[in-house]
């Protein structure tokens, strides 16, 4: 307790001295329309963090450890180790020497999100400058300290070195109270400070170095703590009746028999927002007690399939030759088609999907009157704070959200609504109470990938040169997916949505090119889910490549290349070496065939990908075999984590193709657990090879989602290979490759 | 009314008796290293042995279990006299498997059991063995070389 009185006291001693309490509790948004931004209630945190940010993170202890207080949330992205391994870097350490903690929100400012891959590529500059300022500042201490010029007193392992061979470790140097940064720390300029992250990449002691996770041990022996397995001494059990339809409305309700259960404390019902929970003295009780409810409710969405896939239907606007935001029009069509000696028009088309984590979400509460406490994992604990502090009409400052490591985040878990209903529930009865989603409730209540329907209009000049690329797609907005529909119909008019448009322009050299698009709301939520539009937008484009290539006779390795402006060294670089790795070009046996595809993630991330598939006719089925990876993410920090991302993203990029698909039948999720909604299992999972380039002079370029969107293409392009028949629907399998309406 | 969990008899208040093994375990017994994932047996986070075959803790009544002996991920390791970590648990050290890490106990649990009754299985085994396990994640790659490496090392001894 004591210590982290402590903390909080540096903390608001740092944020008075340094100004930043008040630019600490201002959300800066990307919506600068004001008449929007005073409608919204509360919005996911989006700055992005500045240099300075890095001095509220790093602390040096008095029993010589190095606080970190990581401003990236833990999904098993592991982008928390790389960013020790920067501190680690700057400060000198070993990786026992740091404490690495998910701060609470009173601990540190408010910091952004934790999305897009940006773990190291955006944290790496804060966190390298505020650890190097610690550094110095503690080089300072120890000066005075000797009574030595600071240039006497040089770096060692975990502190410094005197002259004589002296050595004082930095927790002699920290009296008792935490050694904080303070704004007047900051140097007179930033490229004064030595930054040993950036400087001494042919000796770093730590960054490219495969550190295990802290967590590691704790995981295997069952002890890592997540939001889940959290629990208070005297705390009860909720459960919210979930509306059976998006958007239905409770007309009347009757609880009588659900209270009159023995262990059921109270039914907290409050109309007007839609909200009927149970609090109970145990979990047992809680689905009976919800099945004893008698509720009416007002159905108002009893929308289906056949309809969304009608609003999202690229064809319906290309007959209306209506789509809303223009990416890219360059050239002249009607005169490259004039020249295209191969022309291919086609459509292709992915599913809605879940994020399917395996750790359903869930929340602790516990509101007094001065003080709301919040235990739960979320990729975003401000908004969660903002949140709970609306749905129980309290102060954002009286919240305080502490964070857990999550069981699988991929971009569903900016909210986390099992928190804020656990905070009304504990409101209304002024015990800690905790709620947990099962699966089916996780399946039908969270936000889904929006599907994508695209129609290219494309050809091939009979150098082999592309003439034409008219792109076409239809999907929803994702960015700004989960504001109110009121707002966002207003915003529409004013905004595309970048999320939903992601990775849509091709690499490739294209005089004559056009790309539309229409991001259209629809009654189904939508929010981010792993590379937003990356993939879906990837699988139309790399297909379209591989269509070109074989109506134009060209190898489609040799058609990427070719088509590649100069300037894309990187991409030609992970191609060529994925060939390589891969034996690219070689005879493949019947019935078997490689595919290739690339992309460039967010711009900056280069991944190409061979898949090897191959169709066991007998067994009706279509394997993927094996796939080759070569990533080139800049300076990598921690190899084998940036492996084990590729893997997942592998992994995620079969279950796309294979396996995936939400659909909406009466206004409802149709797959509720993991027999219907199903993701790749073992016994399907290909073998993997990566190869990282590391270019160490380049900077670290985002991972967590990078090696996902060309996955799926080249499995397609694979069974191409394999059988001559083009999959443009997604997912695929062994029926809808070889019935007819597979194409 | 009595059940084994990890060596220790643990008495199980009425209420108790007809829930799952899984909410016992974790709600009442308060080891929380066995994971809910899905609650309809497929998934595999909730795995355990009872009596030294792994089974899906969800799916189990506690009024079920009787006189077996239940082991949870938290008890994996008393199986092994030599150290903190059971065989298995090193082998997913060596390879750093996990990444969320939430399916990960429930893997450990099936493949110690695996491993105890085919102490030196193929690839394929090892794939159709695991097959039941979900990680959303997508560590299957690192956790069939754990589970070759285990097996490799040797330690496991088939004690049937
Ligand atoms: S929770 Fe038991 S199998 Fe999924
Ligand atoms: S490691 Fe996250 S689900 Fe397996």
């Amino acid at each position: 307790m004591l210590e982290t009185d402590a903390i909080s006291m540096s903390r608001r001693r740092f944020l008075k001295k340094s100004g930043w309490l008040a630019a600490g509790v201002t959300v800066v948004t990307a919506l600068s329309y004001p008449l929007i931004r005073s409608a919204i209630p509360a919005l996911p945190t989006r700055n992005d963090p500045l240099p300075e940010d890095g001095f509220a993170w790093v602390q040096a202890l008095s029993d010589g450890h190095i606080r970190f207080f990581c401003p990236r949330m833990e999904m098993g992205q592991g982008s928390p180790l790389g960013l020790c391994q920067i501190v680690a870097e700057e400060l000198n350490l070993s990786q026992s020497e740091i404490e690495c903690v998910l701060p609470d929100t009173n601990q540190v400012p408010h910091f952004k999100m934790t999305v897009g891959s940006e773990g190291i590529a955006k944290y790496f500059e804060p966190v390298s400058f505020g650890a190097a300022q610690l550094r110095e500042k503690l080089r300072s201490i120890a000066a005075k300290k000797a009574g030595l010029p600071r240039e006497k007193v040089e770096d060692s392992l975990g502190g410094f070195l005197l002259p004589l061979g002296r050595q004082i470790g930095y927790g002699a140097l920290v009296p008792s109270e935490p050694l904080v940064l303070f704004a007047d720390d900051y140097p007179s300029s930033r490229k004064a400070l030595p930054r040993y992250a950036l400087l001494r990449r042919d000796k770093y002691q730590a960054i490219g170095q495969s550190w295990k996770h802290h967590e590691l041990e704790a995981i295997v022996t069952g002890q890592t703590v997540y939001a889940r397995d959290v629990s208070l001494p005297d705390m009860m059990f909720g459960q919210v009746l979930q509306p059976p339809t998006f958007g239905s409305l409770i007309k009347s309700v009757d609880v009588r028999a659900a209270e009159a259960l023995a262990g059921v404390l109270e039914v907290v019902i409050n109309k007007e927002k839609n909200f009927i929970g149970i609090v109970a003295d145990s979990p047992l009780v809680l689905p009976e007690a919800i099945g004893a409810i008698n509720v009416h409710w007002e159905i108002s969405e009893e929308l289906n399939q056949d309809q969304l896939d009608a609003s999202l239907d690229v064809d319906e606007f290309r007959a209306r030759d209506e789509f809303e935001h223009i990416l890219a029009s360059d050239g002249d069509i009607g005169a490259g088609k004039l020249r295209s000696q191969n022309a291919v028009a086609a459509r292709y088309d992915t599913s809605f999907a879940a994020h399917a984590a395996i750790e359903p979400r869930s929340g602790l509460a516990w509101v007094r009157k001065n003080k709301v406490e919040i235990w739960c994992g979320s990729q975003d604990p401000f908004f969660v704070q903002q949140r709970v502090a609306k749905a129980i009409d309290r102060r954002v400052d009286d919240v305080i959200v502490h964070s857990h490591r999550m069981g699988g985040g991929f971009g569903g878990r900016i909210v986390c609504q099992a928190s804020e209903e656990a905070a009304i529930l504990s409101a209304a009865t002024g015990r800690p109470v905790r709620v947990q989603w099962d699966r089916e409730t996780e399946f039908q209540n969270n936000y889904f990938q929006p599907s994508f329907s695209h129609h290219i209009n494309a050809g091939v000049t009979d150098e082999g040169t592309i003439s034409h690329w008219q792109h076409d797609f239809v999907s929803s907005p994702i960015l700004t997916g989960l504001v109110p529909p009121a707002i966002g119909w207003v915003l529409d008019k004013v905004m595309a949505d970048e999320g939903t448009a992601r990775g849509s322009l091709p690499q490739y050299q294209m005089t004559n090119r056009q790309v539309r698009y229409s991001d259209i709301r629809t009654p189904i939520p939508i929010g981010a889910w792993r590379g937003l539009g990356s993939a879906p937008n990837t699988f139309a484009i790399e297909s379209m490549m591989d269509e070109l290539a074989s109506k134009s006779g060209i190898d489609p390795l040799k058609f990427r290349l070719q088509n590649l402006p100069s300037t894309s060294e990187r991409l030609a670089a992970v191609l060529h070496r994925v060939a390589e790795i891969s034996g690219w070009g070689r005879h493949s046996p019947k019935n078997t065939g490689y595919g290739i595809a690339c992309s460039v993630y967010k711009n900056v991330t280069a991944v190409a990908i061979v898949a090897k598939v191959h169709i066991d006719h007998d067994a009706s089925e279509l394997q993927v075999n094996k796939i080759w990876c070569v990533q080139d993410s800049g300076l990598v920090i921690n190899p084998d984590q940036v492996k084990n991302q590729i893997m997942g993203n592998i992994v995620w990029g079969c279950s796309m193709a294979l396996k995936e698909r939400i659909t909406f039948e009466a206004g409802a999720v149709e797959q509720r657990n993991f027999h219907t909604y199903e993701i790749l299992r073992h016994g399907e999972s290909p073998e993997i090879i990566i190869t990282l380039i590391n270019p160490t002079n380049a900077q670290s370029t985002a991972v967590g989602e990078a090696a996902f969107a060309p996955v799926a293409p080249a499995i397609a392009n694979a069974v191409f290979a394999a059988t001559g028949k083009r999959v443009r629907r997604l997912p695929m399998n062994f029926d809808n490759v070889f019935s007819n309406s597979g194409s | 009314m009595n059940i084994e969990i990890n060596g220790k008899p643990i008495s199980v208040s009425k209420d108790f008796e007809d829930a799952t093994l899984l909410d016992f375990i974790r709600d009442f017994a308060g080891l929380k290293g066995t994971k809910f994932g899905c609650g309809m047996g497929l998934c595999g986070a909730c795995t355990v042995h009872i009596d030294d075959v792994a089974a899906r803790s969800c799916q189990v009544l506690v009024e079920e279990v009787g006189d077996q002996s239940v082991t949870t991920i938290e008890g994996l390791a008393m199986a092994d006299p030599a150290g903190s970590f059971h065989p298995v648990q090193q082998a997913w050290i060596e390879e750093s498997v996990p990444q969320c890490g939430y399916c990960q106990p429930g893997q450990i649990m099936t493949a110690a059991a695996f491993l105890n009754r085919n102490p030196n299985p193929s690839n394929k085994e090892i794939k159709q063995a695991m097959n039941g396990n979900l990680c959303r994640c997508g560590t299957y790659e690192r956790i069939r070389k754990a589970v070759a490496r285990a097996a490799r090392e040797g330690k496991i001894n088939a004690r049937n």
